[in-house]
């Protein structure tokens, strides 16, 4: 049986700062990283390989450049990566990407039953935490998201448990397979690729699927296939460091300035 | 004697990137491109290629952050100045009258904002009330009404509620098929309404739940949604604006849907402010039965489980964090965090220095060698800021420095900073919430 | 032939058959090891063994060491003898010293006499300080021991027993020129009967106990006796300051996970072990009560090899991760701080660290194992080339306030490589700027990489993850050699002794110096000029960093630095220059949780303190980290402060 792990190449947002002038983003030298909700994804997938024996497939869809990203997840333990890379995939907001991930996971499935499709909680780049929904609506499967625990996979009633952290509380559910997992970044600690299993992927070749190979409607996916439009981009507000109070003799003060100031930014709500 | 000005040829110009500008959206330019004249680079960036390239500016026009242009030379500006001249001096002809998109004619029958009801087995979540409150401005804005949508068992109270809150109308589906939040149900239900009642604007808090939710409806019924958005309007051709923070926080995006209904939305909490209470407010209740059944339904609630009843406190997943330091001169010390933690709905942790003082155990340290921590609020209390520390929790959306030296370096990266005596500022805050709770209560009351 | 020689050709060819196959199989196994080549450099290397196996240099290090001289000159001195009476054995009328003329033959007599008696007084001595004042481990007391010294004892006690009935009975010349033998003769009965017997006897007790000690050897951790010559012998040429490069090709093995893949050196090291514990004596680790011994590693790795011997392939012992001895706990090889504490005391220089190196790369290349908190490093490493994982383009925040060139050929002289430390963390950032002040005040021509500055690697390197450090070492040089760097000023010593000595095998040509050392050199040479009247730091005491002082020797130029910039020279603490005493960051411990025993740096703060200083001074920003930290656990960073030597000299400088 077969768990696909969907994974995306990101710029490291983190690293990406603001010019203070011009307001505009300093990406240069930023790198492109698995994103880092995905890493944990694909470790779910082989912890579940390591303990179920699945075969864990990797999609990704992006420029052709996300290969490095897609072969550092066979470095890591994948059976097999997939590129969806096409020009026509381009400019897709959420629900277009998650046609064309819901395309190559039906794709997969034609050949080897699917029993799970796992998805990282959300991008570093997109933060939307839309795909992993869409791609589950669209293969009519259970939708488990905000994952923090697989309890476990019974493979004779293919039926799985799963742990889910919302608001407050944790529930367990269980749902049928195949099913869509979208997990949080504290449901494990990602593996470090050995030198062997690095050098095996090194070369290892990455399978690249494009339009040819996917035959989409082309009404369905990338820009035409979205349904949201970027109008503009802008420049937040940047919330510069604000030292309150700052006499040491006034603590009430400085904590009611402080509480103030955070309703105020919204962050809390009292 | 006037020159008949020359008929001259229009310059093309060039078509090119600013530098600087793009943001490596995911390609929008090159998917919009009618001629194959656009490459992306290694980083995300387009090459145009000129040869190909008909300056027909679908590109500029594509282009979410500005970042392409169409360059002249000096002489190419002059030729353009020229004929500017000369067409001003002409009579302009009317404009024509902006021909509708015959897409948008069939969205029409889509009217009323709708906010969807979160709550847990009955207990609200306050964003619905928030939404509440954007959704009236833009009701109003569309001169349609305001629905809540409540789904659940035994949920009836919510519909009351939300008049209080603003709604004028609220869609009420019953069932014990509801009892629990489940997207299979949900999403089933929420989508037959939808398509029934057909509403232009769907919003949803962005809390897990609503992000859940709306995915999959939004997917179900090929919608545009747009997550986490923290502003909200209508333009002046009625299209919702939702304004979001993208790229980690560093760029805003205002996104609208424009050619498919309805249009939605999850917003984040806290963000849109709370309207006030009217319970003198009446509404219509809109009973509606759904036609699910619980074996259709294949996802189980086995268990719930309240984080209070845990094992072990996750530092890493808390969305408030309080971390004392070595600033907390001892172990009992760290009850004052204890009770502003408790106060705000937070977990306690530490830096090393309060492991290796034994202190508090190693699994509620935050740094290099503890845990990553990205809570929305992290209070650094008696912490210096040493690197070790700072990588721990430097991706914290507000982080609040409380310390004695003015010179420590957590104050570099404090959204806020108190400098003072921890002992006396911690517990002026948790007073202070508490106060502010009280009041609140007293005003709701 | 008498019925004696016939017996004693028996027992002779016996014991010698057994002690060949004993070394034919301690030996063989050796030759299992990986090559490497130490024949290099014949004349050098014989030079070695003189000066440190003969002259047992290392060994009167310590001041019992005298007894081992002793010991093990008489033991030389005593071959000659002993080899002459194995083969009187064989041939009692044909091979013997007392056929040679009689001032030949009375020197020996007399040299041999006196060297049994040293001998013997040494074993005593060992004995007794092995109950009254035993060295600071447990094992001293070990079965072995006693009985390799019950067996030298026995065999002195023998030779005069022997000597000393001969000369009662009047059988040998030499007696008078036996001094020893005469005295022990003066108690028996002058020409009783039965003293030719008893001679007999305790020639057959000597012969025995010579045998047995033979056969023996291999077996104990006596070996030494046999291995630690030679293995000064092959000792590394130059100080072992790095580890070997791998070669990263599909199908090789990477690190050490099984015994075998060490070099055939590494595994003759073990059997050179004498366990004498100096090594462990002076590991920051075993000094906080740590697991890690670096004796028992060496040790550990002698017993697997034997243990796993007679196994072809399949290793019941594992080398990592076994239970008990001949195994080696992965908690013990993380523990090592690469201070090379160990290497510099070791009699017989056994190269410990590259074998912790060799077994850490095991764990993390092949096995992806490694203490948790690791993988945030190796990934940040990777990933951003900085072991915080923040963004490249804060390398340049350092130097906000001031002009820093960027560093071009021809138009700068040096690379100021701040280092990440240097150029990210608050703390260090002070020193960095101290530098530029520094080098500004100097005329010194100098630029830095600014944002394309990536990390040097070492932690990497001394953590086992030798693939990612060797790409970056490989992106590094090529950098060099694309913006013609030649001359490289540090601030951090790791970086020093990364770019100095651990690229130069990757052909890199650079001339790569600390800024203590050029201070040093620039105050020497008059351009930089100091205040007459320096600001008062109060007593300060100097830390030597384990990669400046032991594995590159700076040891004099700090503190002539701290000399001229506070007018006395600074105090010494009680472990310094070479026995100094590591500050618990080095080898990518910088990164990792100390989980047992109490921490390396307070160890080393309360050592500080113990002489009163107002100022700690440091040559590296981890030493600075650990001793900020460990004063505050001490709470006394209200009264002592830590300064770097660039912020001394920064503050000594005229305005």
């Amino acid at each position: 049986m077969l768990i696909v792990a969907c994974v995306k190449q990101v710029p490291d947002t983190t690293q990406v700062k603001v010019d203070p002038e011009t307001g505009t983003l300093i990406r240069e030298g930023v790198p492109f990283i698995m994103n880092p909700y995905d890493t944990h994804a694909l470790e779910e997938s082989l912890r579940l390989k390591d303990k179920y024996g699945f075969r864990v497939a990797v999609i990704s869809m992006g420029p052709p450049s996300a290969e490095v990203t897609l072969r550092k997840t066979l470095a890591l333990g994948a059976d097999e990566a997939i590129l969806l890379s096409d020009r026509v995939f381009g400019g897709a907001d959420t629900l277009a990407t998650s046609m064309v991930l819901t395309g190559a996971i039906k794709k997969l499935a034609e050949k080897e039953e699917l029993a799970i499709v796992m998805c990282g909680r959300q991008t570093i780049d997109g933060d939307t935490a839309q795909v992993g929904p869409g791609i589950a609506t669209r293969l009519g499967c259970s939708q488990l998201t905000l994952v923090d625990r697989v309890e476990e996979v019974d493979l004779k009633s293919k039926t799985l448990k799963v742990r889910r952290k919302l608001e407050g509380r944790h529930e367990v559910v269980s749902a049928p397979l195949p099913a869509m997992i979208a997990v949080l970044r504290e449901i494990n600690t990602p593996r470090y690729p050995s030198v062997p299993m690095r050098l095996e992927a090194e070369d290892s070749s990455i399978i690249l699927w494009d339009n040819k190979v996917m035959q989409m409607d082309e009404a369905t996916i990338g820009l035409k296939g979205s349904a949201t439009q970027v109008r503009k981009i802008f420049s937040p507000e940047r919330a510069k460091g604000e030292i309150l109070g700052g006499e040491i003799d006034k603590p009430e003060d400085s904590a009611r300035l402080l509480i103030t100031r955070m309703v105020e930014k919204d962050l809390l709500s009292l | 004697m006037a020159e008949e000005p020359k008929k001259i040829k229009r310059p093309r110009g060039t078509a090119r990137l600013i530098p600087g500008k793009c943001i490596a959206c995911g390609a929008r330019c090159q998917a919009e491109c009618k001629f194959d004249a656009i490459i992306m680079n290694e980083k995300g960036e387009p090459i145009i290629d000129l040869e190909k390239c008909t300056r027909c500016q679908r590109c500029l026009k594509i282009c979410p952050a500005d970042a392409i242009e169409i360059y002249y030379t000096p002489e190419e500006q002059k030729i353009l100045d020229e004929l500017a001249k000369q067409k001003a001096a002409k009579p302009t002809p009317e404009p024509e009258a902006e021909k509708e998109d015959p897409r948008l004619a069939k969205l029409k029958e889509y009217k009323g904002v709708w906010v969807f009801t979160e709550h847990t087995e009955g207990k609200p979540a306050e964003v619905s009330w928030e939404l509440l409150g954007v959704g009236a401005d833009l009701a109003k804005a569309r001169n349609v009404e305001l629905c809540s949508i409540v789904i659940g068992e035994k949920v009836e109270h919510l519909c009351a509620e939300a008049f209080a809150y603003g709604a004028s109308k609220a869609y009420l589906v019953d069932d014990p098929v509801f009892h629990y939040y489940r997207t299979e149900s949900y999403y089933k239900a929420f989508c037959y309404l939808i398509e029934k009642y057909k509403p232009e604007i769907v919003l949803v808090g962005a809390t897990g739940l609503g992000r859940d939710l709306a995915g999959a409806v939004a997917t179900n019924l090929q919608t545009g949604l747009t997550a986490d958005c923290t502003g909200l309007s209508i333009d002046d051709k009625g299209f919702l604006l939702q304004t979001r923070p993208a790229f980690g926080g560093n760029i805003m995006a205002t996104i609208l849907t424009e050619f498919t209904r309805p249009q939605m939305s999850t917003v984040r909490p806290h963000v849109m402010p709370l309207p006030t209470k009217d319970n003198s407010s009446k509404g219509a209740i809109i009973r509606e039965k759904v036609p699910l059944k619980e074996e259709d339904i294949a996802a189980k609630v086995l268990e719930i489980i309240g984080d209070e009843k845990l094992d072990s406190v996750n530092v890493a997943a808390a969305d408030i964090i309080i971390s004392g330091g070595r600033g907390m001169c001892n172990a009992e010390n760290y009850k004052i965090l204890q009770e502003l933690a408790d106060e705000l709905g937070g977990v306690v942790a530490c830096s090393r220095a309060a492991v290796e003082a034994g202190w508090m155990p190693l699994e509620r340290q935050v740094g290099q060698t503890g845990k990553t921590v990205r809570p929305k609020i992290y209070f650094a209390v008696g912490i210096s800021g040493a690197i070790q520390h700072l990588v721990g929790m430097q991706d914290s959306d507000t982080i609040i420095a409380i310390n004695r030296d003015k010179q420590a370096p957590i104050f570099e990266v404090a959204t806020f900073g108190i400098v003072g005596d921890l002992f006396q500022v911690i517990p002026a805050i948790t007073a202070y919430v508490r106060e502010r709770r009280k009041q609140k209560a007293g005003k709701a009351g | 032939m008498s019925a004696t020689v016939i017996a004693f050709i028996i027992v002779l060819v016996l014991a010698l058959a057994f002690f060949a196959y004993s070394c034919y199989r301690r030996f063989g196994l050796v030759l299992k090891g990986k090559p490497d080549n130490r024949f290099n450099s014949i004349g050098k290397r014989f030079w070695n063994m003189l000066f440190y196996a003969f002259g047992q240099r290392r060994v009167v290090k310590k001041p019992f060491g005298v007894n081992h001289f002793v010991l093990f000159w008489a033991f030389m001195i005593l071959l000659i003898s002993n080899t002459e009476f194995l083969l009187n054995g064989l041939a009692p009328d044909t091979i013997s010293f007392s056929l040679l003329p009689d001032g030949a033959y009375f020197t020996l007599a007399f040299i041999f006499d006196i060297m049994s008696v040293l001998a013997l007084i040494a074993v005593i001595l060992a004995i007794i300080r092995r109950f009254t004042f035993p060295p600071p481990y447990v094992e001293a007391k070990s079965r072995d021991a006693f009985v390799i010294l019950g067996l030298v004892a026995g065999l002195m006690i023998a030779f005069f027993g022997m000597n000393a009935c001969e000369i009662a009975a009047g059988a040998d010349r030499a007696g008078v020129w036996m001094p020893v033998a005469n005295w022990v003769a003066s108690w028996l009965p002058s020409g009783a009967a039965g003293l030719g017997t008893a001679a007999r006897v305790f020639w057959w007790i000597h012969a025995v106990i010579l045998l047995a000690f033979l056969d023996y050897l291999p077996y104990s951790k006596h070996m030494h006796i046999m291995t630690s010559i030679p293995n000064c012998f092959f000792k590394s040429l130059e100080k072992v300051k790095t580890q070997p490069r791998e070669e990263f090709k599909k199908g090789n093995t990477f690190g050490v996970g099984e015994v075998e893949s060490f070099t055939w050196k590494g595994l003759f090291d073990s059997y050179s072990c004498t366990e004498c514990g100096r090594c462990s004596d002076a590991c920051p680790a075993t000094f906080t009560g740590k697991s890690l011994q670096p004796r028992l590693v060496i040790h550990d790795i002698k017993v697997n090899l034997l243990k796993n011997a007679d196994k072809d392939g399949h290793k019941e012992l594992p080398l990592i991760g076994g239970e008990g001895e001949g195994s080696v706990k992965e908690e013990v090889i993380w523990e090592c701080t690469t201070c090379g504490a160990c290497m510099e005391v070791c009699p017989v220089f056994i190269e410990h660290v590259p074998r912790i190196v060799d077994m850490r790369r095991h764990l993390v290349e092949t096995k992806a194992r490694f203490p948790e908190e690791l993988l945030l490093l190796f990934e940040n490493m990777e990933q951003r080339s900085n072991p915080w994982g923040i963004a490249p383009a804060e390398r340049t925040k350092w130097a906000a306030d001031i002009d820093v060139q960027p560093f071009e050929a021809g138009k700068t002289e040096y690379l100021f490589y701040v280092g990440c430390a240097g150029a990210l963390d608050a703390r260090n950032r002070h020193t960095t700027l101290s530098l530029a002040k520094i080098f500004d005040k100097a005329g010194i021509s100098w630029g830095t990489l600014g944002r394309d500055e990536m990390c040097c690697g070492d932690s990497l390197r001394r953590l086992g993850n030798e693939y990612v450090f060797d790409r970056m070492a490989q992106a590094n040089i090529k950098m060099f050699a694309e913006k013609g760097v030649k001359k490289i000023i540090t601030q951090c010593p790791h970086c020093f002794s990364t770019l100095k000595n651990d690229y130069r095998q990757y052909g890199a040509e650079l001339e790569v110096v600390h800024h203590t050392e050029l201070i040093n050199q620039l105050i020497k040479e008059g351009r930089l000029k100091l205040k007459s009247t320096p600001p008062d730091l109060g007593k300060v005491v100097y830390h030597d960093s384990c990669y400046l002082g032991r594995y590159n020797g700076i040891y004099d130029a700090p503190r002539r630095v701290i000399t001229s910039a506070t007018g006395s020279a600074p105090l010494e603490m009680e472990r310094n220059r070479d026995n100094g005493f590591c500050c618990g960051a080095g080898g990518g411990r910088m990164w990792m949780e100390e989980k047992e025993g109490s921490l390396i740096n307070v160890a080393r703060v309360e050592e500080a303190l113990k002489k009163q200083p107002d100022t700690v001074c440091v040559a590296c920003p981890y030493c600075m980290t650990m001793f900020d930290d460990g004063l505050k656990d001490k709470e006394a960073s209200d009264k002592v402060r830590v300064l770097d030597l660039a912020e001394i000299v920064a503050n000594a400088l005229p305005d």
